[in-house]
Formats: C-alpha cells, structure tokens, sequence
C-alpha cells in the first residue's frame, strides 16, 4: 500500500517537473512547479520525515512561490495584463495540476489513516520529529549552523550591492544627484 | 563543545568576529581606508591565531571540522593571500563604484569559507565552505558598478558554479543512499563493504567528480574559466584563481585520503585522462590568446591539471606522504605566483575603470618606466613556467619526482610538453615588456603608492625565497604529512 503510494506520488512530482520545464507561460510553469513541491513533500512525508514535508510546503511551495508570483504580478500591469490573466483562468490551464494537487491531497488523507506504524515503514521505520532535528541541528551540527549564518551575511551584503545600483539610478533620474 | 575545541578553530572565530565587527563598522560609518585598515589586520590576525590553535591538534571538533597540520598551514595561506588582495584592491576600488566598503566584507566572507574548506571533513562543511566561498565571490566579481564585463562575468559564473553545486549536492545525497553516512571516514568504512562496480557509486562518482571538476576549471569543464577570468575585477580574479582553487583542491586530496577512495581504479583512470587533456588543450589554448588574462586563465587550467598528478600518485600508498608534500608545495608556490601577476595587472590597471589594461599592446616597453613592476611580472611569470630560482621552478621539480618515482609516463610526458608549450607563451609577455619605443606610454598612468610598492616587493621575495631556500617549508612539510 504504502509503495503504491510512494510511486504514484513520484510519478506526479516527474511529470509536474517535466510539465513546468516546458511551458512557455510563467504563470502555468510556476503552477506545476507548486504541484511537483507538494508531491516531493508527500515523498518525505511517507518517508518518516514529517518536519522536512512541513518545510517543503511552508518553504518552497510557499514562501518562495509568493515571491514569484508577485514578481509576475508586477510584470503584468494594465488592462492587456488583466485580459491575459483571465485567459489563464481558462478549464484547460488549471484542471491537471488541479487533478494532480486533488491527488495527493487524497494521498495525504490515506497515509495519515493508515496507522502510523505501516505509514514509516518505507525507509527505517523511525519516524523524524522535529524535536530530534533540533538535537541534532544544535548539537553535533552547531557549526554548521553557524556557517550557513556566515552564508546568508554574504548572500544578504552581496544582494544588498548589487540591487542598489539599480536604485542609486533610477533616485539619480529624479533627483539629479545620488544618495 | 570544550576549550581546547574553540582553540583549534581560533582562524575560523577571528575570521567571523572579524565579518561581524566589520559590518557594524560599514553600519556606522563608511570610508575605505578605514574599512580596508580594519580587513587587514582582522586577516593577519586570523593568519596568526594559528600558532596557539596549533597547540591544540590534531582534534576532530565536531563532526564537521579537523584541525589539523594541513587545515591551519593553508588558513594562514588564504588568510595572507586575501590580505595582499585588500591592499591591492583599494586603489583599484577608489575608482570604482562610489560604495567600496562592502567588498572588504564580502572578502573576509570568501575567505572564511576557504578556511572552512581547509577543515572540512564532512560532506555538510565541505557544500556550506564551498558556497559561502562562491556567493561572496559572485557579488564580489560583480562589485565595480561602473562596466558591464564584470556583470556578465558575474551571472557566468552564478549560473555554472550554481548547476556544479547542484551536481556534487546530487552526488552527495547518492552516497548518503548507498552508505548511510556523511562522514569522510565513516564513509570510506561503509564503502568497503559495496562492491565496486555498483552503479549508484558509479553515478554518485560521475556526478561530484564532473562539479568538482567544473569549479577546479579543469577540461571538459573549462568553458567558462577564460569569460570570468577576463571580466572579475583584476584582484578578484587573483583570489578566485589562486584561493578558490587550492581550498577546492585540498578538500578533494583530503576526501580522497580519509575516504580512501583511491581504491577504485576506474576513478583514478578518468583523472589521469581529465589531468592528461586538462595541461595539453590549456596549455595549447594559452598560446592564442592576446589578451593577459585570459592567457593566465587557460594557464591556470594546466597548472590544475598538473596538480591532478598528486591525486593519481597518491593511489599508491608508498608514494601517498610524498605526493601530498608535493601537493602543498605547489599550492603554495602557485598561489604566491598567481597574486603576483594579477597584482601587477591590477596596479596597472586601476586608474582605468572602464576596461582594464591587460591586452599585450598594455605591457609594451613596462620594463623602461616601471621597472619594479615589470619585475614583478618577470619574476611571476618565469614562476609560472617553473624557470629555475623561482618558487615555480622547486614546485614543478617536486611534481617531476613524484612522476618519476611512481612510474607515471603518460602523465610525465604531457607535464613535459606541457610545461615547454608554456615557457614559449610566458615569455612572450616578458618580450613584450621589454621592447623599446614609447608610443604606449602615455596610455598607462600608473600607481605609485608606496603601499603597492611594499607588496611588489614582499610578493618578489617571497616567490624568490621559496625557489632559493625551499628547505624550511620542505622540512616543515615533510614533518606534517
């Protein structure tokens, strides 16, 4: 039971993945791309790592995906903007990843009732709490958590730099002068 | 976490607290002198925290970390050599870009995650040392806002090492699968117990093998050294080639040690062939270009294949202390020789903020009214060819010996031509630096800070005393390996 639902949920998160590779419309893309998230995330879950699941959906499919839909939403201003949204609306653009996310939605529903035993059955049969990711994180791994602060300082200065020339320019165009 | 452990990672603190008062110090008040002052001292400070974190190794602090002889010899490395590019970088940077401070900070960042490369021993450390090295290092290549070379070299560079970090990362997860471990040593106890031909440690091999060799620059991964090279900011391209490489290159030697992985005949074979095409096509390509840097860059891909030696020697296991001396030896020399030629191109080319002063043509006749920066070049340069007297010249005979006493011909003979092909393409600069005539000399207006000089001149002795008197780094090697 729980391999059929390992290799169903694997088959979505292929075919999403394929699917957001090659449309040629961002906003469809990204809709996939949400869908293959969602399925990699019923893949941890069955796999005895609830919190990674959690993360994946509260990370990706969530936090970051906002972030580019509201890039997508600023890129498209005005009436055209609006006449083409609407034409995404359409039956034929959402009802795969429609069918696709109703999927592992009924997925989800099964493993939790299956008695959580037989649900963590597929690897070690131990089932990840978050708590235990926390021993470890700031037990063995501390430094490592120090190091990817380290990480995002650079990636944050880095960005930092790089995004202020856009906005020195454009203060420069109104103003006559720079900050 | 006890004493002794703080104690042994004293250049990784130093360099962080250093970060970390850094950026409160740009918060509060900017000015570069003040900035590149503090980055300065915080570097050499770290480079010398490892004389009391040496009193306290060999110590595995956590699973993550080694300290250990090698790890603190090459921090203090990077930490000097990320100094020299600070100095170097200040007069270059005046010109560029009206916010120089940030790049003193993303500096110490870079170098940090070299230092935590020199350390790791952990598949975790080793992915977070990498990327916190090459994150900074795309914001730094991108930093002169002034010339849209070093964007575009910058997004090159994002792109590639992005899609490498993905390929070793994809790797790394295959082998989790297969041995359930993370660990170098761990991991090369699990090994032993698959057999070797098994597909998914074929496919996990292939896959880091491919990164590692993308972000070592060497051939077939090489595309993108020569664009990146040629639009980095002058300093930047001196610490990409000279630091990154070597901290890559000392995880590798350290994983394949303490995992053993020389066992299986089939990966040293495709580095011997990736080593083989790496010294012959860079070497060959090195001789089209009119352009230094670029030159310099298919350079630096042989001389990553000549070190690919030191990982096929080290296969057997007789030969393994020696093949790692050498290693460190040329590590050493390569990355004194590296910061000395593109000092040189960034002391020449700082007052020029929208395109740098490195074709040939630039260096015409540098010998007559500079001659204390062309003998820097001059001496970086027979360096590089490995001429006799030069730190280059000990390091390639090191590299000769190992050769010979492991009974590698293939790889003897392309180092031969490969080195000959060389000399022909080094001295063509110093051909062209010591033509007469005048014509160019109005378009150079040089540097002449005393500050430059002082570093000119420590870098010329310091190439020089490594290829004159090498017996007290030898002696010191032989005694940690």
């Amino acid at each position: 039971m729980i391999e059929v639902l390992f290799y169903s949920a694997s088959v979505i998160a292929l075919l999403a993945t394929i699917l957001a590779l090659t449309r040629s419309n961002a906003a469809h893309a990204l809709i996939y791309l949400i869908v293959s998230l969602l399925a990699i995330a019923v893949l941890f879950f069955l796999m005895g790592a609830p919190f990674a699941a959690a993360l994946e959906i509260l990370i990706y499919a969530g936090a970051i995906m906002v972030l580019f839909v509201f890039v997508i939403m600023m890129l498209n201003l005005g009436e055209v903007g609006e006449a083409q949204e609407r034409g995404w609306l359409s039956v034929k653009s959402w009802i795969l990843p429609g069918i696709m996310a109703a999927l592992l939605f009924i997925e989800l529903l099964i493993a939790l009732s299956i008695s959580s035993e037989q649900t963590i059955a597929l690897t070690s049969g131990v089932a990840v709490p978050p708590k235990e990711v926390a021993m470890s994180l700031f037990g063995p791994y501390v430094l490592a958590v120090e190091i990817a602060s380290m990480l995002l300082l650079a990636g944050l200065v880095g960005a930092y730099h790089l995004g202020r020339r856009f906005i020195v320019r454009r203060e420069g165009v109104h103003e006559g002068g720079d900050s | 976490m006890m004493n002794a452990d703080y104690q042994s990672l004293l250049p990784l603190i130093v360099l962080s607290a250093g970060a970390t008062i850094l950026m409160l110090q740009i918060a509060f008040r900017r000015g570069i002198v003040l900035t590149a002052t503090l980055t300065t001292f915080v570097l050499l400070l770290a480079a010398c925290s490892v004389v009391p974190a040496a009193s306290s190794i060999p110590r595995l602090v956590t699973p993550l970390l080694q300290a250990d002889h090698i790890a603190l010899l090459f921090c203090a490395l990077f930490c000097v050599a990320a100094a020299v590019t600070t100095v170097l970088s200040i007069d270059y940077l005046g010109q560029r870009g009206d916010q120089p401070e940030e790049y003193f900070l993303l500096l110490v960042l870079s170098t940090l995650g070299a230092c935590v490369l020199a350390y790791a021993t952990h598949f975790a450390s080793l992915l977070l040392g990498m990327e916190l090295m090459s994150v900074a290092l795309y914001a730094l290549i991108a930093y002169p806002d002034k010339s849209v070379l070093p964007l575009e070299a910058a997004v090159k560079y994002l792109v590639l090492s992005g899609a490498a970090s993905a390929s070793i990362l994809f790797g790394f997860a295959l082998l989790y699968a297969a041995t359930g471990t993370l660990e170098f040593v761990e991991l090369g106890r699990q090994l032993g117990a698959i057999p070797s031909g098994d597909l998914m440690l074929l496919v996990a091999s292939f896959m880091i093998i491919s990164g590692i060799g993308f972000k070592l620059s060497l051939v077939p991964f090489h595309a993108w050294t020569p664009d990146v090279y040629d639009g980095a900011p002058a300093p930047i391209t001196g610490f990409l080639a000279s630091v990154s490489k070597a901290a890559i290159f000392i995880v590798l030697l350290r994983w394949f040690i303490e995992a053993d992985l020389f066992r299986y005949s089939i990966l040293i074979e495709s580095i011997t062939i990736i080593a083989v095409i790496s010294m012959l096509v860079g070497n060959l390509l090195a001789l089209l270009q009119k352009n230094i840097k670029r030159m310099l860059a298919y350079s630096s891909i042989a001389h990553m294949g000549y070190l690919l030696i030191i990982l096929v020697v080290s296969s057997d296991s007789n030969y393994r202390a020696l093949a790692t001396e050498a290693g460190i030896y040329y590590l050493v020399a390569y990355t004194a020789t590296t910061l000395a030629a593109f000092g040189l191109l960034t002391m020449i080319s700082a007052r020029h903020t929208v395109r740098e002063n490195v074709q040939l043509d630039d260096v015409h006749g540098l010998f007559w009214h500079q001659p204390l920066l062309a003998s820097l070049m001059l001496v970086s340069l027979l360096s590089l060819a490995g001429i006799p007297l030069t730190a280059g010249f000990i390091a390639k005979f090191y590299l000769f010996n190992v050769a010979i006493t492991g009974y590698y011909w293939i790889l003897l003979a392309s180092l031969v031509i490969g080195s000959s092909i060389g000399i022909y393409y080094y001295l063509r600069v110093v051909f062209y630096m010591t033509r007469w005539g005048d014509e160019q000399q109005s378009t150079l207006s040089l540097v002449n800070r005393p500050l430059a000089r002082i570093i000119s001149c420590a870098l010329i002795a310091s190439i020089l005393l490594l290829g004159i008197i090498p017996q007290p780094l030898m002696e010191y090697l032989k005694s940690i390996t």
